[in-house]
């Protein structure tokens, strides 16, 4: 279609492209100047090249980071994904019972990070937490949840699995119902059992959602901070230190803008790559599927 | 008139309903410049917090002139964040409080104000290990511009009830600490503890008392970061002992105040005999515990040493005049015996005013209150902290996180302190 003036098309992106470049483009652009210099927000920028990429790799920072931040997104979003499945495939059917389920486990996606993490920080108390009172009642060992270098980034990954399973859930759910029916009934009359129908019938109809929600979780687990910094602040000895509560803390407690910044812009590469990697993978799926 | 709205009238008022919001944002936005108002941000919750609204209450009362909006943001660390990203954005408060470690920083920043044109820290008559002149090596040197507001030391509180009951007394040495948290120690059949005998937050504050007491200091009088040398290792080696060796020291899960209310709860639930903390939770224990509460001043290695802590008021530069003759007005009031004790004795942090001690002497409040006693004879061992500029980073950047590592990881205590070492002197 040949727009009536040659001007319109870029009329209509204008507004777009105006919020985009003010609040995403020139705040990274900024970002990426910042990342060349040392600046403590109060005294004047000093300007130091490379160094401080230098400093994050030399010291290790920047692979620990890295390596805290995909652990805990990778268990999050794979027990996410597989559990938000599993219910979507047992709670879709009719009933009020099943919709007190399906709501229920939502609920939790729309409480906000900070009370689950308080909430959370109750149950895992070492303590006096709800777990470990179970735990002692039932003779097991328990364990310092919260305290525990070793364990306390996986618990922070249980407590976020918690809260986003409700949204895999859905948007299965959503992906199920799109699902024709007579794709069943002429699978079943084939003689496939329900092993089958999910490997063979739902499986390949839910790709795209499980892609959707794959990359959306993905980033969602990559940003995490709220529970960062209400249950762990970070540690114990720097076990829950992820990306984004590493910039904070690199601006906010090290006054340090400089590497905060050049933090910032490995974590927006790393985080396009990856996105570019899913989205690779995704279409490889579809181009199988549509040749099948 | 028509119901029907044309195109052009409803953008005319799509237009003026922009104008109308940003018009409303601006003035939310706006600073409180009015005659006489000035913004104190605080960084205080629970009943510090009561205390000091009912203190700016009260000043209100008493004068008709100034207006102080008090505005709570966070604790100590999230204050100082907003306080800086505010004074880069032009919007600080005329009046807040910062941790003494941090004032040589913004001062070399250039963004406090002077203090000296309003009269010299002796104007105030406050106790002077407390103030800037006395309580930082060079303090005196430099433009005043900090005062004192809540002041405190480290110290032990413990638990009489199970202290008397197993014949023990408070600690004064460090193998009397190592052995009194031995006695203490309850453990369960399988091995589990089921009470420790000492617990303390694996902090900067009380590594710095600990490294005091061994003999060291953690910034040289040249400005080098020795922290502490061998004594910085010997502090660090002794709660590697306590922790991992005798198994009596309860670590406390979580950082800054987190850990510091994790002892406290510990501590009141008696899942702990003895603690380490602030003289500021001293109403707060008292208050809240269901057994006797007895403080008592911190052991020594090879002699006795306490940083004191707490926070300063600070005024920030760039304020309008009015608000800052307003916080003023009000800081000045604060310095005041009346208010100073008030603060002090409703919340347990020190007096800082000179006339409102003697007076708390001489009315026999220490005889009745033992405990508040306590910080207050401390001070004699209290040590100045350096004017350095680094001091905080070197704190919050260097040396904290390694803490933990050495104490909860196992970390070698020599390799970490010369890492942190390294990390101090790095620019």
């Amino acid at each position: 279609m040949k727009p009536r003036r040659p001007l319109h098309p870029f009329l209509f992106l204008a507004p777009t492209a105006l919020v985009l470049g003010l609040f995403f483009f020139w705040p990274l652009a900024i970002v990426l100047k910042n990342s060349f210099y040392r600046w403590d927000l109060l005294t004047p920028p000093e300007y130091v090249g490379l160094s401080n990429y230098a400093l994050l790799l030399s010291s290790g920072e920047l692979v620990g980071t890295v390596v805290r931040t995909l652990s805990y997104s990778v268990v999050v979003v794979a027990v996410s994904l597989a559990l938000g499945l599993g219910l979507a495939v047992a709670l879709d059917r009719p009933g009020r019972l099943y919709a007190f389920v399906r709501g229920a486990v939502f609920s939790a996606y729309v409480v906000s990070w900070v009370a689950v993490a308080l909430l959370w920080m109750w149950i895992l108390d070492a303590d006096g937490g709800l777990l470990s009172t179970l735990l002692r009642k039932l003779g097991l060992p328990v364990v310092s949840w919260l305290g525990d270098p070793r364990v306390a980034l996986f618990a922070l990954a249980g407590v976020s699995i918690w809260k986003i399973t409700g949204y895999s859930m859905v948007i299965f759910l959503a992906g199920l119902q799109d699902i024709p029916r007579s794709l069943h009934e002429a699978a079943a009359l084939d003689g496939a059992g329900p092993l089958q129908r999910f490997r063979h019938v739902t499986w390949p109809m839910l790709r795209p959602s499980a892609a959707f929600v794959g990359t959306t979780s993905l980033i969602l687990s990559f940003q995490a901070f709220d529970v960062v910094r209400v249950m762990t602040q970070g540690g114990p000895v720097k076990s829950t230190t992820v990306f984004v509560y590493a910039i904070y803390e690199h601006v906010f407690v090290n006054l340090r803008v400089g590497r905060a910044s050049a933090l910032t812009v490995v974590f927006f590469v790393f985080l396009l790559l990856l996105t570019a990697l899913q989205l690779w993978a995704w279409r490889l799926g579809t181009a199988r599927t549509g040749r099948a | 008139m028509s119901d029907r709205i044309s195109r052009r009238d409803a953008m005319v008022r799509l237009a003026s309903s922009f104008a109308a919001a940003a018009a409303a944002g601006a003035g939310c936005g706006r600073r409180t410049g009015g005659a006489g108002e000035a913004s104190l941000w605080f960084a205080y919750g629970g009943n510090n917090r009561e205390v000091l609204l009912s203190l700016v209450d009260r000043f209100h009362a008493e004068q008709g002139l100034h207006r102080i909006h008090a505005v709570y943001q966070g604790d100590y660390f999230e204050a100082l964040a907003k306080l800086r990203t505010a004074i880069a954005a032009r919007a600080a408060p005329a009046l807040t409080h910062v941790v003494g470690e941090v004032v040589p920083y913004l001062e070399r920043a250039g963004v406090l104000s002077a203090l000296d044109v309003f009269g010299k820290e002796r104007r105030f008559d406050i106790v002077p290990e407390l103030g800037q002149e006395r309580g930082f090596v060079g303090g005196a040197d430099r433009p005043l511009v900090a005062l004192p507001f809540n002041r405190s030391t480290p110290i032990a509180y413990y638990n009489r009830e199970i202290f008397e009951k197993l014949g023990l007394g408070p600690p004064k040495t460090w193998t009397e600490l190592v052995e009194t948290s031995r006695a203490a120690t309850v453990r369960a059949a399988d091995g589990s503890i089921a009470r420790y005998g000492f617990a303390c937050p694996v902090d900067w504050w009380f590594w710095v008392a600990l490294v005091g007491q061994a003999g060291g200091t953690v910034i040289e009088a040249d400005g080098t970061p020795s922290l502490g040398g061998e004594a910085g290792v010997r502090a660090l080696a002794l709660w590697q002992r306590l922790v991992h060796e005798e198994r009596t020291m309860k670590p406390p899960p979580g950082r800054d105040y987190n850990a510091w209310q994790a002892t406290n709860t510990d501590f009141l639930a008696g899942r702990v005999a003895m603690i380490w903390t602030s003289t500021a939770f001293l109403r707060y224990l008292e208050k809240n515990a269901r057994f006797p509460v007895v403080a008592a001043p911190l052991p020594a290695d090879v002699r006795r040493s306490v940083p004191t802590g707490g926070t300063m008021f600070v005024m920030p530069r760039g304020v309008p005049e009015r608000e800052q003759e307003a916080a003023f007005s009000f800081l000045q009031w604060m310095m005041e015996p009346r208010q100073a004790n008030e603060w002090a004795t409703r919340t347990g942090y020190m007096p800082v005013s000179r006339p409102g001690l003697r007076a708390l002497e001489e009315s026999g409040f220490y005889r009745e209150h033992p405990n508040d006693r306590v910080a207050i004879d401390q001070l004699a061992d209290a040590f100045a902290w350096p004017w350095a500029p680094a001091l905080f980073r070197i704190q919050r950047e260097a040396v904290q996180p390694r803490l933990e590592e050495a104490v909860l990881g196992r970390r070698d205590a020599r390799e970490t302190l010369e890492e942190a070492r390294r990390a101090a002197r790095e620019p």
